[in-house]
């Protein structure tokens, strides 16, 4: 049975992750980096996704973007952008740094979404058609289903301190960490126990009993996925030429 | 007024159907009030509702006289005990001494008084020999307990159970009523979210049956 075979295949959504990411790292060039980006939104764009729903989301991120571009700068030397008496706070070469690696962060954040366009399944498929062993392409799905489940586990372990009557807002810095502390073991514990658990129950259900497993579903590249694929793998070639020449 | 108003209100996650439509109530701290129904009929989230957890999407619900869309959890926690229908969401501490403590330490009460509310805990919910255990490790009955008493240890005029007996054997569920008869003479008001007959008919002083998000009875013994 070949599943989802008129949408883009798995496999043609994880090149382009791979490609963008690897990419992002490789890259130090500011213009070149904004280049990327914006293929990226566009791409994603193509793929169903909407990056802009992301930004939002994103948002939240901006005080951490600052403080590694304050951090990067701090601990960089160059011409200086800002100075409190002899002190230097930003630099430019450290204010450079410190956009770049947001940019950076950016791109790699908005490709893992394309991949979120498919279901874990269509990925596990992908993963194994590409002769990657099932077991590692498996805890490859528990990883992407888990996440948002991790996140919610996070925000309601924040809730039910709060609802202690511990005001967060109102408490000092100092003791703010404390809490995080309480917030990060049920967190790890549950965690924990919950893998635990979903060992077990694999195990009773006998998986990796046999060294070879049959699919009942498969997925097939199209022409358009050929086409994406030579694209990509183009375009990606092209821009490190450019970078590196 | 009630301690817990809620006025015409109805609540959705993100872009789904109504969970709970267009639900009006009064809760009084003089009351016992049990909320039954079958499953995935919205009890956990009118209850999560009447705590502030969850924003209403229409209406308004109002704790102790302020609107729960402008106080912050930290503020509801203070007024309202809220019992999650899973003790391990609100289990914290690495031993059950800590995890009955640690708000009580941060809220900057003295040490003193906090080991004594602590040991009041422990002996009324049987909780003392496990006072340096770790609380994940505990059996499902002790982790509600623990819960529980970690729950009450901040002095909550109000609380809301989701499902407080669960886990818990015949002898402690006695103890349970028992205790929760005392807080409602010191006139802690309380609502019970249960699927136990028993539990609801012997502590209810006012029922309200909720299907599909929609009361279908609401009746004073």
């Amino acid at each position: 049975m070949l599943i989802r075979e008129n949408k883009i295949d798995p496999r043609t959504k994880l090149t382009a992750v791979i490609l963008i990411s690897s990419l992002a790292v490789l890259i130090k060039d500011i213009a070149l980096l904004l280049g990327i980006f914006s293929i990226t939104f566009i791409i994603a764009l193509g793929f169903g996704n909407n990056p802009l729903a992301l930004f939002k989301k994103l948002k939240k991120l901006a005080l951490l973007f600052m403080a590694i571009i304050i951090i990067q700068s701090s601990f960089s030397s160059g011409i200086p952008l800002l100075r409190i008496g002899s002190i230097t706070l930003l630099t430019i070469d450290g204010f450079t740094k410190g956009i770049l690696l947001a940019i950076r962060m950016c791109i790699i954040i908005i490709s893992a979404t394309i991949i979120s366009t498919s279901s874990p399944r269509e990925i596990v498929q992908g993963l194994i058609q590409w002769k990657i062993p099932y077991e590692i392409a498996f805890m490859v799905s528990i990883g992407i289903r888990f996440l948002p489940l991790f996140v919610d586990e996070i925000k309601d372990t924040v809730n039910a301190i709060q609802l202690r009557g511990i005001e967060l807002d109102k408490i000092p810095i100092g003791k703010r960490m404390k809490i995080y502390s309480y917030v990060l073991m049920p967190v790890v514990a549950t965690t924990l126990m919950k893998s635990k658990r979903l060992s077990i129950a694999m195990e009773s259900k006998g998986f990796g009993i046999y060294p070879r497993r049959s699919s009942f579903k498969r997925l097939k590249l199209s022409k358009v996925d050929y086409l994406l694929m030579a694209a990509f793998l183009v375009g990606a070639f092209t821009i490190v030429t450019v970078y590196l020449g | 007024m009630g301690f817990i108003d809620l006025n015409n209100v109805s609540f959705k996650y993100k872009d789904n159907q109504f969970i709970i439509k267009d639900v009006s109530l009064k809760l009084l701290k003089e009351d016992f009030t049990g909320v039954i129904g079958p499953n995935g009929g919205g009890k956990t989230t009118l209850g999560k509702l009447m705590a502030g957890i969850l924003k209403a999407s229409k209406g308004d619900v109002f704790i102790d006289g302020l609107n729960s869309q402008d106080l912050k959890l930290g503020a509801i926690g203070k007024r309202v005990g809220y019992l999650f229908q899973n003790p391990e969401r609100q289990i914290f501490a690495p031993t059950v001494e800590e995890d009955l403590t640690f708000s009580l330490r941060i809220k900057g009460i003295e040490k003193q008084q906090i080991l004594i509310k602590a040991q009041e805990m422990m002996e009324l919910f049987q909780l003392k020999h496990l006072a340096n255990q770790f609380p994940f490790t505990l059996s499902q009955g002790e982790k509600q307990r623990l819960a529980l008493a970690g729950t009450l240890i901040n002095d909550p005029s109000f609380l809301i159970l989701d499902e407080p007996t669960t886990g818990l054997d015949i002898e402690r569920k006695k103890q349970l009523t028992n205790i929760l008869k005392k807080l409602q003479k010191k006139g802690v008001g309380m609502v019970f979210i249960s699927h136990d007959d028993d539990f609801i008919n012997n502590l209810s002083t006012r029922i309200i049956q909720l299907i599909g998000g929609e009361i279908v009875a609401d009746k004073r013994k």
